[in-house]
């Protein structure tokens, strides 16, 4: 979809929908509201609903930030200590290495 | 560790052949199909040449080196003879096509001149040829060891490498030689693009002495490259034009900011 | 074969394609694979892992071939292309130099050691000082004073290699060629002439076992259990197999638990044996001795309980997994003890276990008994009978019977699992007062060459297989004491005991199938033709191996008892298969048990004439309790699991120098860059290079 050829109310919708659709722990909706719509944002000259997207935009990359560090925290911390957890490590895993702790 | 070794062979084979591409054929759609219409003409010769080669191994007798040596020279003869035919009937049909493309155009004039198909095609055959001959030599460069525990030289890699890509760029310029030879009517060129396709395939029966065939192929690649040079249109006048006209950009180039 | 060409190569490929087989003359080029070799894998126990194990990918190291100790700082310290292969020769295969090895951080990426079969060094095992420390009956609550071996060491000799952990693999190479290719890359590449480092290419070693278990058997029977993921993979197995019994008449194998007015006395001895390698476990000395002691006695015995039956039946039991803590005994016990069993431990009147009696020519051979048992009278009695028994079936016969001292505890045995649940008389025989005699306790010179079994080298296998050998008289006389005691143990009459007599030509076929040749006429006869299908040219390994898997020495002592306690019986092939005489016989099969056998082809025939064996032969679950009962850390029963493996596999090559490879790369990248930049700006005068033919503009590139 090209978004130079919407219209910009239904440019605010679009985003609104990825916005809110981030909501359903599906941060890369919120990724990809970042990504695509960072230039109608902030670098576009001002429309009425611009505001708007910029809020939007501006959340959306707040819940990605948010979603990243705990992720990234979490994952550091598995790796970290799934072997010395020893059962609860192993319940918690998807695919267990083979031959390693 | 040895994939150093992997992606060295792979650049010395490919290398021209991928700046060629990059840089004379990626960005135009017509001449990407024809590239690969050519790499498809070669496939299909070899595996005919392969299906006469696997019957007769099987009638041969596997004992006799003697027999199996004929059998090897025979094998080899058979499918340059192939290839080459292949390469005539896949000029043959770019003709046919390039009529075809004629009528449908509105412009008058052809959209891909057939000094342009002889180009693209000749990469088309020396990109399949070149990928054949050393993919599964590239596979087992990854390592961990390399040749030599039987004695053979350690260059095995290396040697087959830059052999890849004289064999790619021969291609390329047999392709340009041969069809202008058609287009021309000059049978005898044709003859001498077959001759020394088959003077470079037997020159890899003196392997493992890879000095002795990569000398003379490079020495033929040289030859076939200037012929091509001048039947696609250049000469020395051209390449000096050319050279000056590049210290005139260099020059200009430096002049601009001033 | 050379680079001939690369249409050559192509046609090949084709070719190759084609035909379906996968052969790639290049890899032929650079590898050359070993034929036999044989890994140390990994085992795993509520506590440990030992073993072996590669990387994933295999380890690769620069190859060494150590001569002496000495040379060991080449590889250790001073050598200049670490990781190194080392391939060790058989006297170098000892403790300190596989601990230096094992602590070297890095330098070292496997090892090789080489097998010989011909002057083995003086003595060598890489079992525990104490076997089966821990299972066995002389724990601290049973008496401190004999716990942990503290009396006496049994195997003063061991290393404890087997049970040592290692980061790397270790291979056994048993190919001579294998080895001579080994050495003479190593000679022709790897040979730093007085001092200087040797040149590039260098031959270098691959070694692939990389082990799928980890840690502790816990740990591994968990993740086995865990299947949620795309593809739940098991990465260990239980070791064990089957026990194999027989009793002298037949017993209800239905009615399991006590039999009201039966005693049984039990003749027992252990079917299995361990290398530090994985299916090398020759065992002659450690098992072999043993149960073809205990099989030439039950043949001895098999007329005079048919004719005179004795007033308690005799229950033979030939135990598997014995050297991993007791898994075979225990299990029959904790069965015995769960009604599991046609008979329980109330039934048990005595036991006797043959132990390692191969060298009972030299030796002279020692009654074994428990003295914290004999404490209880009772029991004191029983056990003084057994020994009076076996000490006047001796007197007649060449060889000399003693005792060692009261206070000395049993050698590790099978009866000690009986003994852990209940003070049951019993005695040990074995060829040692206290420590072993057999100095290769568990390895893998503890072979036919060790028991002194060879054959002049111009004899037929047919006739070596008749040969009777000094061992085998000597074991004959062994089995011949054994089964007049055992029937004089069982209460049978006096007069029949001048007839049991073991078979020296019994004995020495037994050895010379389970230390020589297992594909030998005399097993072909005896057994099934699915069985016959796993006889080779070399002796059966010992080693238990994992449940899922039917070890071969099991199944031949079920059949070779079968047929030498059991009858040949006239029903049809369908019928002997299915436990039953006839169409409507649904009784039989609970008292005995029948084994279609292959038999002999009569003379200008080829077909061999089977027939049905009918005899009180039964196999029972060899498998640790510890699995059924899932306690994975149990201290009671065996825990032994052995790790999954996807490939073994080894082979060398040479490797290039860090500088030809650097040197490829650069010019690889040069010319790409190169051609890059001339196409580049050919293609963008191509206008003015191309002009001057007929055709307008644009032309070629």
């Amino acid at each position: 979809m090209n978004l130079e050829r919407l219209p910009n109310e239904e440019k605010l919708s679009l985003c609104r929908k990825y916005y809110l659709g981030g909501f359903a722990f599906l941060p890369f909706l919120w990724l990809v509201n970042v990504v695509w719509f960072f230039q109608e944002a902030f670098l576009k000259p001002t429309y009425t609903e611009q505001l708007q997207i910029k809020t939007y935009v501006k959340r959306s990359a707040l819940g990605l930030v948010l979603w990243v560090t705990v992720l990234t925290t979490w994952i550091t911390i598995f790796q970290h200590f799934r072997a010395q957890w020893g059962a609860v490590g192993d319940y918690l895993s998807f695919t267990i290495p083979l031959g390693i702790p | 560790m040895t994939a150093s070794v992997f992606f060295g062979c792979t650049f010395i084979a490919f290398g021209p052949a991928i700046a060629l591409f990059l840089f004379t054929i990626a960005r135009e759609p017509l001449r990407v199909i024809f590239l690969i219409a050519g790499a498809f003409f070669w496939l299909v010769s070899l595996l005919l040449s392969s299906l006469v080669w696997f019957i007769s191994v099987q009638i041969s007798n596997k004992d006799s080196a003697a027999q199996q040596k004929g059998l090897l020279i025979f094998g080899v003869v058979l499918s340059v003879l192939l290839q080459e035919t292949f390469r005539f009937a896949y000029y043959k049909l770019l003709k046919k096509a390039n009529e075809g493309l004629l009528a449908l155009s509105q412009e008058e004039t052809m959209p891909i001149s057939i000094r342009q198909l002889a180009y693209v095609s000749g990469l088309g055959f020396g990109f399949m040829s070149g990928a054949f001959s050393v993919v599964n030599i590239l596979a087992d460069s990854v390592g961990p060891g390399t040749v030599g525990i039987h004695g053979d030289s350690q260059h095995y890699f290396l040697s087959s490498a830059f052999m890849t890509m004289a064999i790619i760029l021969l291609h390329m310029f047999w392709g340009v030689v041969f069809f202008d030879a058609c287009e021309k009517q000059r049978w005898w060129a044709v003859a001498a693009v077959v001759i020394s396709h088959l003077v470079v395939s037997c020159l890899t029966f003196q392997n493992p002495e890879y000095v002795g065939s990569l000398v003379p192929t490079y020495i033929i690649m040289f030859l076939m490259g200037v012929w091509a040079f001048y039947s696609a249109g250049g000469s020395l006048r051209n390449l000096r034009l050319c050279l000056s006209c590049i210290d005139k950009d260099f020059l200009l180039a430096n002049h601009r900011p001033r | 074969m050379d680079f001939l060409s690369n249409r050559w190569i192509n046609n090949l490929i084709v070719c190759w394609f084609f035909i379906g087989v996968s052969c790639n003359s290049v890899e032929k080029k650079i590898y050359v694979h070993l034929n036999y070799t044989v890994p140390c894998v990994r085992l795993l126990n509520a506590t440990h892992q030992i073993g072996c194990q590669s990387s994933l990918s295999g380890n690769v190291g620069v190859l060494h071939v150590l001569e002496s100790e000495g040379d060991l700082d080449w590889v250790l310290r001073s050598g200049p292309n670490p990781p190194y292969m080392v391939i060790l020769e058989p006297p170098l295969f000892n403790r300190s130099i596989m601990m230096k090895l094992k602590n070297s951080s890095g330098r070292v990426a496997g090892v090789a050691a080489v097998a010989i079969n011909t002057n083995p060094p003086p003595d060598f095992s890489p079992h525990n000082t104490c076997p089966n420390e821990n299972t066995g009956v002389y724990s601290e609550n049973y008496d401190p004073a004999l716990a942990h071996c503290n009396k006496t060491v049994w195997n003063p000799l061991g290393n404890g290699l087997s049970y040592e952990e290692y980061d790397f693999p270790i291979f056994s190479l048993n190919d001579d060629n294998d080895t001579q290719v080994i050495r003479q890359c190593y000679w022709d590449h790897n040979r730093a002439v007085n001092g200087s480092t040797p040149q590039y290419p260098l031959c270098a070693m691959q070694l692939y076992s990389h082990m799928s278990a980890v840690t502790d058997t816990a740990t591994c029977m968990r993740r086995n259990d865990i299947n949620f993921s795309i593809s739940p993979e098991v990465v260990c197995d239980p070791l064990g197999d089957f026990n194999v019994w027989a009793s002298s008449k037949p017993l209800n194998n239905t009615a399991k638990g006590h039999k009201m007015g039966e005693s049984v006395v039990i003749a027992a001895a252990r079917l299995d044996s361990r290398s530090f390698f994985f299916d090398i476990a020759p065992g002659a000395e450690s098992a072999v001795s043993g149960f073809v002691t205990l099989l030439a006695a039950v043949h001895a015995l098999h007329n005079a309980t048919q004719e005179a039956p004795p007033n308690r039946t005799i229950l033979y039991t030939f135990f598997q997994g014995e050297t991993f803590d007791y898994i075979g005994s225990s299990r029959m016990v904790y069965d015995m003890e769960n009604k599991q069993f046609p008979v329980d431990l109330d039934n048990v009147h005595s036991v006797l276990e043959i132990g390692q009696v191969g060298f009972a020519a030299g030796s002279g051979l020692w009654l074994h008994s428990d003295p914290v048992s004999r404490r209880n009278s009772s029991v004191n009695d029983t056990v003084k009978d057994l020994i009076s028994n076996l000490r006047s079936a001796a007197a007649d016969l060449n060889v000399s019977v003693d005792e060692p001292r009261v206070s000395q505890p049993l050698p590790p045995s099978s009866f000690q699992r009986f003994l852990r649940a209940r003070p049951i008389p019993g005695v040990v025989i074995e060829d040692h007062q206290s420590q072993f005699t057999n100095s290769f306790y568990e390895s893998m010179y503890d072979n036919a060459e060790y028991l002194n079994i060879s054959y002049s080298p111009d004899l037929t296998p047919e006739k070596q297989l008749e040969t009777v050998t000094d061992t085998a008289k000597a074991l004959t006389d062994v089995a011949t004491m054994v089964a007049q005691a055992l029937y004089k143990q069982a209460g049978g009459a006096e007069s029949q005991l001048s007839s049991i007599k073991a078979d020296a030509l019994i004995v020495t076929q037994m050895l010379y199938g389970f230390l020589v040749k297992s594909n030998n006429s005399w097993f072909q006869q005896l057994v099934s033709s699915e069985l016959m299908g796993h006889l080779n040219d070399r002796p059966p390994n010992l080693y238990v191996g994992v449940t899922q898997q039917s070890s071969v020495p099991t199944l031949l002592v079920q059949h070779l008892l079968a047929n030498l306690t059991g009858s040949a019986i006239n029903i049809t092939q369908d019928d002997c298969q299915n436990q039953r005489e006839d169409k409507d016989d649904k009784e039989n099969k609970h008292m005995y048990s029948y084994l279609w056998v292959q038999g002999v082809a009569p003379p200008n025939n080829t077909t061999r004439e089977g027939f049905c064996v009918r005899s009180t032969v039964r196999l029972s679950k060899a498998l640790s309790p510890a699995f059924d009962l899932q306690q994975y850390t149990s201290q009671d029963y065996s825990t032994w699991t052995e790790s999954r493996w996807k490939t073994i596999k080894g082979r060398i090559f040479l490797v290039a120098s860090h500088e030809l490879e650097m040197f490829t790369l650069g010019v690889g990248v040069s010319i790409l860059l190169m051609s890059l930049l001339l196409t580049y700006i050919i293609s963008l005068k191509a206008d003015i290079l191309f002009s001057s033919g007929r055709e307008p503009t644009n032309a070629t590139y």
